[in-house]
């Protein structure tokens, strides 16, 4: 017996205009509207943004969320923080604000649908690598795939996809089945349970916002700091005995 | 699980919007002002710590010259007193000799007062008793004071002995053979000639007498002669007088101060 379909409850099954290939579904019109409330409050609060010890409640609310982002991913990569915030800061902020939005009657997370969790995947896939070679040069990283010898380069390649799929499945999940699982609830159970597996909605939203985005630095880390170990060993050789 | 790659596409696109514009109106925008804030504060802070340094420096400076200030007003505290103690000390030797001065001067006042009260005292007392006695005298006696005094002198004039009329003689002899008699009252002619003969009689021969009246010689008549006297007056009688009042009077004085 199927209680609730997953077209029932995926966003993408939602489709509001189509024409051709081009498909407009639930899913990209939640994902906007999430772009404009991010976009549109750092606009607006950013726009009179204070010098002076005295700020406004709202500039000290996205100071302190993004020191606390800085002061993350400082402790991992021991460096500069100012040039990953972008990336996992967006990631972060993105897929917070898409899953406490869920408390909202009549929404649907963007990252209960595979596809946005498969781009956010994709593109740290495809950050990592950037990183690495911006920082140490595509010879360097590319040497990384062959250590400690040639025949673990399919291991590597095998170890970048899985986690990709890991990222995307894991957040997909997560989110996805949360959602069932308020669907089942309200029809077996009285009205105040769900509301409480709501709270723990919230509670595991950000906690999945924080795991995709720490997991993506530590990704991006482990390339940079692959390539440290690696200058190190270069130069240790160098040296004779 | 169908994949809808224009959703996927659209989706990386649409992260990647958000991540350039997050990039541009969030991130770059706090972080700047954040960095500036700090720098802001660190220049707070400094111009803070070295504000606090160049007051503890004023603070030090102005410690040492309160201390300073203190000692000076100390020292110049301890001159002025000293100074004070001193011009008092000369104050007092200044009043002290004042006062002795003019105790000198009151006690000269008081002598010379005390001289010419007994002067006075003397002559009014010795008019008075010349008078008392000359009245008690003619009241007694059916004799004139006068002659009597005259007769007193006379006889004392006889009673001189050899040694004391030798050198009356040769008193005489050396002044100009010229002898002085002095009386406070006219000497009659009969008093005259007996008072000539008593002296030729007992001295010598060859003088001239002048008389003459002097008030000073109280009720009495006196020969002077080069150094010389012979007299009888109630002079003596009233010195001793005015000498026992005058004790009397110091006493009681000495006894009221």
């Amino acid at each position: 017996m199927e209680i609730v379909a997953v077209n029932q409850i995926s966003p993408d099954q939602v489709i509001l205009w189509s024409w051709g290939f081009i498909t407009i579904n639930v899913t990209i019109i939640y994902t906007w509207l999430v772009m404009a409330i991010l976009v549109g409050g750092s606009w607006l609060i950013t726009r009179n943004l204070s010098t002076d010890i005295n700020t406004s409640r709202w500039q000290h609310l996205l100071e302190v969320v993004i020191s606390t982002i800085r002061s993350e991913i400082q402790e991992m990569t021991k460096k500069g923080a100012d040039d990953y915030i972008p990336l996992i800061g967006t990631l972060f902020l993105f897929i917070c604000l898409s899953n406490v939005l869920a408390i909202v009657p009549g929404y649907v997370p963007p990252t209960a649908s595979l596809m946005t969790t498969a781009a956010l995947a994709i593109c740290v896939f495809i950050a990592v690598p950037m990183y690495g070679i911006s920082r140490n040069g595509l010879l360097h990283y590319l040497k990384e795939y062959f250590q400690p010898n040639f025949i673990f380069f399919p291991f590597h390649i095998m170890g970048e996809i899985s986690r990709t799929l890991a990222l995307t499945v894991r957040l997909f999940g997560n989110i996805m089945s949360h959602e069932k699982v308020i669907g089942i609830l309200l029809s077996v159970t009285p009205l105040v349970f769900p509301v409480i597996m709501q709270a723990l909605g919230l509670l595991i939203g950000v906690i999945q916002a924080y795991i995709f985005a720490i997991l993506s630095m530590v990704y991006i880390a482990s390339a940079l700091g692959a390539e440290e170990e690696f200058h190190l060993e270069v130069k240790s050789e160098g040296i004779p005995a | 699980m169908h994949i809808d790659w224009f959703v996927l596409f659209c989706q990386i696109f649409n992260f990647l919007l958000l991540v350039y514009l997050l990039k541009r109106f969030l991130y770059g925008r706090i972080i700047q002002a954040m960095d500036a804030r700090e720098a802001k504060m660190v220049a707070r802070f400094d111009e803070a710590e070295d504000m606090r340094s160049k007051a503890k420096e004023v603070v030090e400076t102005y410690d040492r010259k309160n201390q300073f200030f203190n000692e000076k007003s100390e020292q110049m505290l301890n001159e002025a007193s000293q100074a004070a103690e001193a011009k008092r000390k000369e104050l007092i030797e200044k009043v002290r000799a004042d006062v002795e001065l003019i105790k000198v001067r009151w006690q000269d006042m008081l002598i010379r007062e005390q001289e010419a009260f007994f002067q006075d005292l003397r002559r009014r007392a010795s008019q008075q008793i010349y008078a008392t006695a000359r009245r008690a005298l003619t009241d007694l006696a059916d004799a004139d004071l006068e002659q009597r005094i005259v007769d007193v002198f006379i006889r004392r004039i006889r009673e001189l002995d050899k040694v004391k009329s030798e050198e009356i003689r040769k008193a005489i002899s050396s002044g100009g053979n010229r002898v002085v008699v002095q009386s406070a009252f006219g000497v009659s002619d009969e008093m005259r000639r007996q008072i000539e003969s008593a002296l030729k009689k007992q001295i010598t021969n060859g003088f001239t007498i002048r008389y003459m009246m002097e008030p000073e010689i109280v009720s009495g008549i006196e020969l002077r002669v080069n150094g010389h006297k012979i007299a009888w007056s109630l002079n003596d009688y009233l010195e001793t007088l005015v000498e026992n009042l005058t004790e009397t009077l110091q006493r009681e004085a000495q006894g009221v101060s």
